[in-house]
């Protein structure tokens, strides 16, 4: 649904997004992290055709992002929620999405049940008259996604949704995104929080003005090779330590009171034998996990890395 | 260009500018100024006048005071016009703006139209109530109606239009170097002053036949509107607006 290649914008000297290539599936969630200054708004711009690239291909859907006629149709098909929500505070709710239905072309009848629809899932149709002035930063928030969503959008692009939201407008606009998913709509959402992209998004990038990484979030806790594998047991004897000393495919090896914790390349493979191992020389095994980088840990190591390169 | 695009914009501009006192007040204190005070002070200086040289002077004066309505069409959209590209940008509201289905130049043009209606209208609407009492006045006192006349007809039917478009278009060039209202106001005003000086001192010292200074202004404010409209559009892209607008 979502293609570029070697998509690049230059302002000046400065480079804020370079070759990007990337491609997101229809119906996917597809979260899109980095630092600030990453080049994450550029690219979300570029998209929706609000500003132009300096070289590079991208496409929404059937349309290249190149000229006028095709920028005016994939606007229509696509609907963005910006960093800021921008909402007309002296105009009611229903007058905001109104006057933007209107602009997005759709008619009456269906902007009237749209209006509705939102605004009641969202809990405010019964403050659908009033200024939006005087609504909270979490309730604004709902009113411009559901402005994004005014057209029954293929796209929706997501600049930071939850930021600046205490946790309750967060969680409320989290279960809201997870409801679109449903829908299948395909959700390109610009984030900080790491967890919340983990728990939302089918896949995530992570990018520093170039492409990082590319990948679902439990592909991306795995490529940084921290994988352990940790071994709970009753009691650990002298005989257990030496038989798992004895295995090949135990890299590394340290204890933590009546825990092994253990390197292995590929434990999906060699977790078997290592059990068997214990077992056989008298180790009560209580549980066998599997200790993994967080997300965030791997998002500081490769932006790191990136710095560095 | 969809002008039905440009319309639901404009719609909404004047939806906005309802709901603001300033504005508001703005709109009807200065034509009601110029258009109850204004001919109230005339026919009060007039009376005092000889009856033999009253229908002279009263003619003078009328026209004197008709260049009055072009400074408050240029006046007024240096209130609106900046609460409506720099109250944008104030409430971030254009990139959503920008990110729907429609063209800079529909964007520019309802946003503008919103700007230039209630300008064009509320100096309208005081230049009526100023001809219904001095023709009033004109018709008890020298027996005949002082306006229209032929120079009032060109300085409100295509000076005042003309200057309230230059202020407009003024306006948007300023809104994208100011984020402040007040500092666009004040810009707009000096962007102004010109017209303002021109038009007092054509009218007072009377250099050329006035029916001809009407439709020579005409001219200029033509070429200059048309000349600040491709300077407008060159600041009114969303690129421009996005990347570079302050």
């Amino acid at each position: 649904m979502i293609e570029t290649e070697n998509l690049t914008r230059k302002f000046g000297s400065l480079t804020a997004v370079e070759n990007l290539t990337l491609q997101v599936n229809e119906g996917e969630v597809f979260g899109f992290l980095g630092p600030n200054a990453a080049g994450k708004t550029t690219t979300v711009r570029m998209l929706c055709c609000l500003i132009s690239k300096t070289s590079g291909k991208a496409r929404i859907g059937d349309f290249e992002v190149d000229s006028e006629e095709n920028c005016l149709a994939i606007r229509k098909m696509v609907g963005l929620l910006p960093e800021n929500v921008g909402l007309y505070e002296s105009l009611s709710a229903y007058k905001n999405l109104d006057f933007y239905g209107k602009l997005y072309e759709v008619p009456l009848q269906k902007r009237q049940e749209n209006i509705e629809r939102l605004l009641k899932l969202l809990g405010i149709w019964e403050r659908k008259d009033e200024a939006v002035g005087n609504f909270s930063k979490g309730t604004k928030q709902k009113i411009a996604i559901a402005r994004a969503l005014i057209h029954e959008p293929q796209v929706l692009f997501l600049d930071e949704p939850t930021s600046n939201l205490d946790p309750e407008a967060a969680k409320t606009v989290r279960d809201f995104i997870l409801d679109l998913k449903k829908e299948k709509r395909t959700i390109f959402m610009n984030t900080h929080n790491l967890d919340e992209a983990g728990r939302i998004c089918d896949r995530i990038a992570i990018l520093k003005t170039h492409l990082v990484a590319v990948g679902s979030p439990e592909d991306l806790e795995r490529s940084t090779s921290n994988r352990k594998t940790v071994v709970h047991l009753e009691n650990i004897t002298d005989a257990v330590l030496a038989a798992v000393k004895k295995l090949n495919v135990v890299k590394n090896m340290r204890t933590n009171e009546n825990k092994l914790i253990l390197d292995m390349d590929n434990p999906e493979k060699d977790n078997p034998q290592l059990v068997k191992a214990v077992v056989k020389a008298g180790g009560n095994v209580q549980f066998v996990t599997e200790l993994r980088s967080s997300l965030e840990d791997v998002y500081l190591k490769l932006i790191r890395e990136a710095e560095t390169k | 260009m969809r002008f039905w695009k440009s319309w639901i914009v404009t719609t909404k501009d004047l939806g906005v500018f309802k709901k603001n006192r300033y504005i508001l007040y703005s709109l009807i204190a200065l034509p009601i100024l110029m258009g109850v005070l204004v001919p109230l002070i005339l026919i009060f200086s007039l009376q005092a006048e000889a009856a033999s040289l009253r229908q002279e002077t009263a003619t003078t004066l009328v026209n004197l005071f008709t260049a009055y309505f072009v400074i408050i069409a240029a006046v007024l959209p240096t209130i609106i016009a900046s609460y409506s590209f720099v109250g944008e940008k104030l409430e971030k509201s254009l990139e959503p703006l920008l990110a729907t289905p429609t063209t800079d130049g529909e964007l520019l043009f309802g946003k503008s139209l919103a700007a230039f209606i209630p300008c064009v209208g509320a100096t309208y609407i005081g230049a009526l109530i100023f001809v219904v009492i001095i023709d009033a006045w004109s018709i008890l006192s020298i027996g005949e109606f002082l306006i229209p006349n032929v120079y009032w007809a060109i300085v409100m039917g295509a000076v005042t239009p003309l200057v309230c478009i230059l202020s407009v278009e003024a306006n948007v060039i300023i809104s994208s170097r100011v984020n402040d209202i007040r500092a666009a106001q004040q810009l707009g005003a000096f962007v102004i002053l010109p017209i303002i000086l021109v038009m007092v001192l054509a009218s007072t010292v009377q250099t050329f036949p006035l029916v001809t200074l009407a439709l020579i202004l005409t001219g200029a404010l033509a070429l200059a509107d048309v000349a600040m409209f491709y300077l407008s559009k060159a600041t009114f892209q969303r690129e421009e607006i996005l990347t570079k607008w302050k």
